[in-house]
């Protein structure tokens, strides 16, 4: 008997959906401020893309049903976000703007997290997701400017500033570059995060210039100064690239690592994967073009290695000294630097 | 001017200045991200060119001596090895150097606690205002004082020389690799050696770690390595347990070589607990590592002195002091308000028993962990005082009496001094420590674990270790 009373209390409380602590939390959620931001997002995307956004679009982002979704969009039209037209809804000039200031957040986030913390790459959008609920327009204008108002977020999204204007760059699809041709990424989507980790995995930037090797409809060859990487089409898709300039934005020269023991080269500069606080700690020990460094030393473990830059000597990690270009000295040189 | 002309005025310079706000923003938008590293390359282009017109170098520019330390410290070979020998060399030099101060200390300072209650019973004062200060509060300072200056007195002089002379940074070097397979830093080697003078002071050290998650690890694990505190404890079980089966001639080395062992037990430890933390709560990649290897130098002998006796020493002493006062006063209440004819430490040992039992330790040993959380130092004599039932820290002038008391009298084996040791290594850090992983990371969250993990760790392990050799030896017929 009083197992079955139970079992009914239980069931009355967590049934899926139904179940009242269900119902309490979704009703916190409609309620809550993270509901009307993500909705601002999903359709400030959709304007920008130029797709008309709906009920069904929203309440798929969002993951709700078509009546709560309803609820939701009401409550907003209420507080003046959205007006509905002829081709779905839009945004008000005031949802517009907030919906800016969470972009803004994000991507503010995703830069600090990608240059000044060691949150894994894959990590950064669902943690940038979270975070951006949390501040006020004053914390992110101070996040802002500490961060020296950051034009980019890692994946090459434009950062919008205090008044909302945003950089926008042209680009193309790789997948619809020609072959050859070298071409500077600019864009990396983060989403679908499937497709995300195979770019993580084969290590491209935004600032990299590649290029397309070899096209069919199965693969995508890309070469890189060091490597080849080859992508399914699908994720090359996931990729946008334009013009690279001239001179080439990553350096020429080959990785720090490749010096044998006691040879000399000169930096060439910084990889554009090295970002925020690494780059910063190269910057403040010397490492700028034309800067001479010699391996000196190797640890009891092969790694890390020891190089004399500027008279100092410095250990640094394998991964690290693959983010430094250098030239290798000439024999002679290095004869007369000895 | 009238009041008008002010307001037009600066209603003007607020435009002007809105005008240039403007202009930057502009400006700022024209920019790319390349203007920073532009910056910096001036700079040093500028002072390069500086330096070659005022800085005169000799022609031979090379390093002979340092480089040639360097082969040897940082050998594949010897580079390890090394590092353990100068360990054991320091534990060694202060264990033995210790000795004869320390009884001196004792014996100086005991003899004065006794004038004192000679002079507190001629002035008439009650039994009890006697007995709480001089046998409570002074006997706790004088025996923290007498154990823990001549060693750290020792201990510090020779850290601070290695420190001086850039060894320390070697050290991190040589271990990196096993900190990047934990997922972080190398520099926490740095930190974890001045965890062995004390966790405290290893926690603040842990400022020379950038990145905030590879910081917290450090400061979380800084416990497993043996505070100053804690080796009173450690020596004296090395000394009674292990030592003892030496002939005497070798009996310091031996409890050297099990205060080395001791660390390097600590050092796995904190390279399993940073490794599993980097997998789970504070997952992440290694960040950026950049480690100076500095120039040897000759450390300045007064610098040396200044640093480790009165920043260090002193400092750490203090501290020692201050906890320990009002425990002295706590062990000598507990033991002195009698309820149901059994003094309160009795009761509170009783009930610990099982748990104490359970992990190879006994109810009086847990009892004086509690109230050894301010101060680590007086755990040995508090479980003196509730062995005897002295209601005071009593003097043990030789080790050959305490020997007596502990294993004779209290039946301590091997598998007790065993899973003492490693308790001592691995419970939770002491107050002051907790305090300044407070200050360090200001979150109630972390400083709650790097009080209780520490502890369930230690529980956790001593469950094993102790409930195994119940196993094993009542198989043998023990």
């Amino acid at each position: 008997m009083t197992g079955i009373i139970v079992l009914i209390v239980a069931g009355a409380l967590f049934v899926p959906q139904y179940g009242l602590f269900w119902r309490i939390r979704r009703r916190r959620w409609l309620h809550s401020r993270q509901a009307v931001e993500d909705a601002l997002a999903h359709l400030h995307q959709f304007q920008h893309d130029g797709r008309p956004a709906s009920v069904e679009s929203l309440s798929n982002t969002l993951g709700t049903s078509t009546k709560h979704t309803l609820v939701l969009v009401n409550r907003m039209a209420q507080l003046d976000l959205v007006v509905m037209t002829g081709q779905g809804m839009r945004l008000t000039a005031a949802g517009h703007r907030w919906a800016l200031q969470i972009v803004r957040a994000h991507r503010l986030f995703e830069r600090y997290l990608a240059d000044e913390t060691s949150v894994p790459r894959e990590e950064i959008h669902a943690r940038a997701h979270r975070l951006e609920h949390t501040v006020t327009e004053a914390q992110v204008d101070k996040m802002d400017a500490d961060m020296g108002h950051p034009a980019f977020d890692p994946q090459g999204d434009p950062i919008p500033n205090a008044a909302g204007d945003m950089k926008e760059i042209e680009s193309q699809k790789l997948v619809d570059w020609p072959a050859g041709v070298p071409a500077l990424i600019v864009h990396i989507e983060d989403e679908p995060p499937e497709v995300y980790a195979q770019i993580i995995a084969e290590d491209l930037h935004p600032g990299m210039v590649i290029t397309i090797v070899d096209m069919s409809p199965v693969r995508v060859v890309i070469g890189t100064p060091d490597a080849e990487h080859v992508l399914a089409p699908v994720v090359a898709a996931n990729v946008s690239v334009r013009e690279a300039p001239i001179e080439g934005v990553e350096p020429a020269g080959v990785p720090l690592t490749t010096l044998e023991h006691g040879e000399a080269g000169r930096v060439v500069g910084l990889s554009p994967a090295c970002q925020g606080l690494t780059r910063r700690r190269f910057q403040d020990l010397g490492l700028t073009p034309g800067a001479r460094v010699e391996r000196v030393m190797q640890s009891a473990f092969s790694d890390p290695t020891a190089y004399r830059v500027r008279n100092t000597m410095i250990a640094l990690r394998r991964e690290q000294s693959d983010l430094i270009r250098i030239e290798r000295a000439p024999r002679k040189e290095q004869e007369i630097d000895a | 001017m009238t009041g008008n002309e002010i307001v037009s005025e600066t209603s003007t310079k607020t435009t002007a200045g809105e005008d240039i706000l403007g202009r930057v923003e502009e400006m700022q938008r024209g920019l790319d991200g390349s203007y920073r590293d532009e910056i910096v390359e001036a700079i040093y282009q500028d002072a390069e060119a500086i330096t070659r017109k005022v800085v005169r170098t000799s022609e031979t520019a090379s390093y002979p001596w340092d480089q040639k330390l360097d082969r040897i410290v940082t050998s594949r070979i010897w580079g390890l090895p090394f590092m353990a020998l100068l360990l054991g060399v320091v534990f060694w030099i202060t264990i033995s150097g210790a000795n004869v101060p320390s009884s001196l200390l004792a014996e100086g300072l005991f003899w004065l606690g006794a004038r004192g209650v000679e002079l507190f019973e001629w002035l008439g004062m009650p039994w009890w205002v006697t007995g709480f200060i001089w046998h409570g509060v002074y006997r706790g300072l004088a025996w923290v004082i007498a154990v823990m200056l001549p060693p750290m007195a020792i201990f510090f002089p020779i850290f601070t020389i290695l420190e001086d002379l850039g060894y320390l940074p070697r050290v991190a070097f040589n271990v990196d690799a096993l900190f990047k397979k934990a997922g972080a830093h190398g520099k926490q080697a740095l930190t974890m050696s001045m965890g062995l003078g004390c966790n405290a002071a290893g926690v603040v050290a842990c400022r020379v770690i950038d990145s905030p998650r590879e910081r917290l690890i450090a400061i979380l694990t800084n416990n497993f390595m043996p505070c100053n505190g804690r080796w009173p404890t450690l020596i004296i079980l090395a000394t009674l347990f292990v030592a003892a089966a030496f002939p005497p001639a070798f009996a310091a080395m031996a409890a050297a070589g099990s205060l080395v062992l001791i660390v390097l037990i600590g050092a796995a430890t904190t390279l399993l607990v940073s490794a599993v933390l980097s997998r789970s709560f504070l997952r992440g990649e290694a960040s950026s590592f950049t480690l100076e290897l500095p120039p040897y130098r000759r450390p300045s002998i007064l610098r040396v002195l200044y640093t480790s006796l009165i920043d260090r020493t002193i400092f750490v002493l203090w501290r020692a002091v201050v906890m320990a006062v009002p425990a002295g006063g706590v062990i000598w209440l507990l033991s002195n308000i009698h309820a149901g004819g059994q003094s309160l430490t009795v009761w509170v040992s009783q009930w610990l028993e099982p748990v104490g039992r359970a992990i190879g330790l006994d109810g009086v040993i847990l009892l004086a962990y509690i109230i050894a959380i301010p101060a680590n130092e007086i755990v040995v004599p508090t479980i003196i005082m509730a062995y005897t039932g002295a209601g005071m820290m009593i003097e043990l002038d030789t080790m050959a009496e305490l020997q007596h008391l502990l294993v004779n009298q209290q039946g301590w084996t091997l598998l007790t001094a065993v899973c003492l040791m490693l308790f001592s290594l691995l419970h939770n850090p002491c107050s002051t420590t907790m305090w300044t992983v407070y200050r360090e990371t200001k979150s109630v969250k972390w400083t709650v674990v790097s009080g209780l993990m520490p502890l369930a760790i230690a529980f956790l392990l001593l469950f094993i270790v102790a409930q195994t050799a119940y196993w094993v030896m009542g198989l043998a017929g023990w």
